[in-house]
C-alpha cells in the first residue's frame, strides 16, 4: 500500500512493482508514477506528449 | 550480459522484457532517459560495462537522441539510431519502403495548405491527413469531404507546430475492417496478430480487437524487406490486405487467424514501428514474445547489433 499523493488514499500496488511504471489511485483516478521502490514513493504522472509512442 | 533498458516509462512491455532478462540471470540497467546529461563524448555513468542498450523510450524525440548518443559512445543499441530516424518520420519511412520495393499505400507531401488540398482533391475521397511524427493512431485525419479537408488543413496551418505544416496526405485503403501488426526480428517474425475495429483506425491502442494471424509466404516476404529497408532490428511491422472482397474475418472471429482469408490479393505495408509495444500481441498469440526478443538480443549482441542494425539500405 502507498498513499496517493492526490487525494490521500490507499493505493494498492503490485508484488512485482518497478520503478517507472504508473499506478493508477482507485479512488481518485489519479495516474501516478512509481519513482522509487524501496521504500515505495509515489508521483504524479506526467501528461501524455505528443511524440509518445512506438 | 549487462544490458541497459533506455525508459521513461515502464509500460507492460518492459515489465514483461525486464522480467524474461532477470529470469536468465543478465544483469538489467535500467536508465531512466529524464536524469541522465550526454556529454559529447562522455557517457553517463550508468552506460559503464554495458553489453547493449535497448531503446524502449516512450518519447520518441528521445529515443532519437539517446539512440545517437548511445552510438556515438560505442555502445551497441537496439534499435539503431538511424533505424529510429527512419521509423519515427512518416515520410522518411514512406521513403525507405518504396525504395525497397514493398507495397506501400500512395502517398504526397506538400508544405502549404493549397497544395495538400489539390493532393486532396487529386486522391478524392475519403484520403487520410497523417502527422509525420506520432503514434497509436492519434492526430489521424479521415477526410470524407472538401470543406473537412479545409478545416483540417487550416487547423493544422494555423495551430499546428511546424511539424504539422509537413502536410502526409495518403490514399484512404480499404481494409477489410483489420490490419495486421508484425512483430520481427531482424526481417523474422515471431508472431503477428490482426487488430480489428469498427472504427477505421485499428490501432490495439485505439481499443481494437485483437486475434492471432497467420503470416502465409508474402506477408513474410514484405516483413523481411520492410525491415531490411529501415535498417533490420527488433520491429512492428503494420500490414493492411488489400483487394478483399467484403469484411475479412473480425479478431473474435476463429478464422481470423486464416492468411488472406476474406479474397485479399495481396498487402500493402503502411508503417513500420521501431520502438514496438508487444503486450498486446504476447496476450493475442501463443507465442512467448518477450522470450523470443531476448533470445534474439542474445544472438544478435556482440555480433552484429551495432554493426548492421540502422544500416538503411541506399
Amino acid at each position: 500500500m502507498a498513499e496517493c499523493i492526490e487525494c490521500g488514499a490507499d493505493v494498492s500496488l503490485h508484488d512485482d512493482l518497478e520503478t517507472g511504471e504508473i499506478v493508477d489511485c482507485a479512488t481518485c483516478g489519479a495516474e501516478l508514477e512509481v519513482i522509487g521502490t524501496d521504500p515505495v514513493e509515489l508521483d504524479t504522472a506526467p501528461e501524455l506528449e505528443e511524440d509518445w509512442g512506438e | 550480459m549487462n544490458i541497459g533498458i533506455l525508459y521513461s516509462r515502464i509500460r507492460k512491455d518492459e515489465k514483461l522484457l525486464l522480467g524474461e532478462l532477470r529470469d536468465r540471470g543478465h544483469e538489467v540497467t535500467k536508465i531512466d532517459v529524464r536524469r541522465q546529461q550526454f556529454g559529447l563524448s562522455d557517457p553517463p555513468a550508468e552506460f559503464e560495462g554495458l553489453d547493449v542498450v535497448v531503446d524502449r523510450c516512450l518519447a520518441t524525440s528521445r529515443s532519437l537522441y539517446t539512440t545517437k548518443f548511445a552510438h556515438a559512445y560505442g555502445v551497441p543499441v537496439v534499435n539503431g539510431p538511424e533505424t529510429a530516424q527512419v521509423c519515427a518520420d512518416k515520410v522518411q519511412n514512406s521513403l525507405a519502403l518504396e525504395r525497397a520495393g514493398v507495397p506501400t499505400p500512395t502517398t504526397k507531401v506538400a508544405f502549404t495548405k493549397d497544395a495538400a488540398l489539390e493532393i486532396v482533391e487529386e486522391f478524392g475521397y475519403p484520403c487520410v491527413l497523417k502527422p509525420v511524427i506520432g503514434s497509436w493512431g492519434r492526430l489521424m485525419a479521415k477526410l470524407d469531404s472538401r470543406s473537412a479537408a479545409e478545416a483540417v488543413l487550416e487547423h493544422k496551418e494555423v495551430l499546428g507546430h511546424y511539424e504539422h505544416k509537413v502536410f502526409y496526405v495518403q490514399e484512404f485503403v480499404e481494409k477489410p475492417g483489420r490490419d495486421i501488426r508484425v512483430v520481427a526480428t531482424d526481417g523474422e517474425p515471431v508472431a503477428a496478430m490482426v487488430r480489428s475495429s469498427d472504427h477505421w483506425l485499428t490501432n490495439a491502442a485505439q481499443g481494437a480487437e485483437v486475434a492471432p494471424f497467420e503470416l502465409d509466404d508474402r506477408a513474410r516476404e514484405l516483413v523481411a524487406k520492410a525491415s531490411d529497408a529501415v535498417g533490420g532490428g527488433l520491429l512492428g511491422v503494420d500490414l493492411m490486405e488489400v483487394g478483399v472482397n467484403g469484411e475479412a474475418p473480425r479478431a473474435s472471429d476463429s478464422r481470423a487467424a486464416e492468411p488472406r482469408d476474406g479474397g485479399a490479393d495481396d498487402y500493402t505495408v503502411h508503417e513500420v514501428n521501431h520502438t514496438v509495444e508487444f503486450k498486446a500481441l504476447n496476450d493475442a498469440v501463443d507465442v512467448d514474445v518477450p522470450a523470443a526478443v531476448v533470445d534474439w538480443l542474445e544472438s544478435t549482441v556482440g555480433t552484429e547489433a551495432d554493426a548492421t542494425a540502422g544500416e538503411v539500405q541506399p
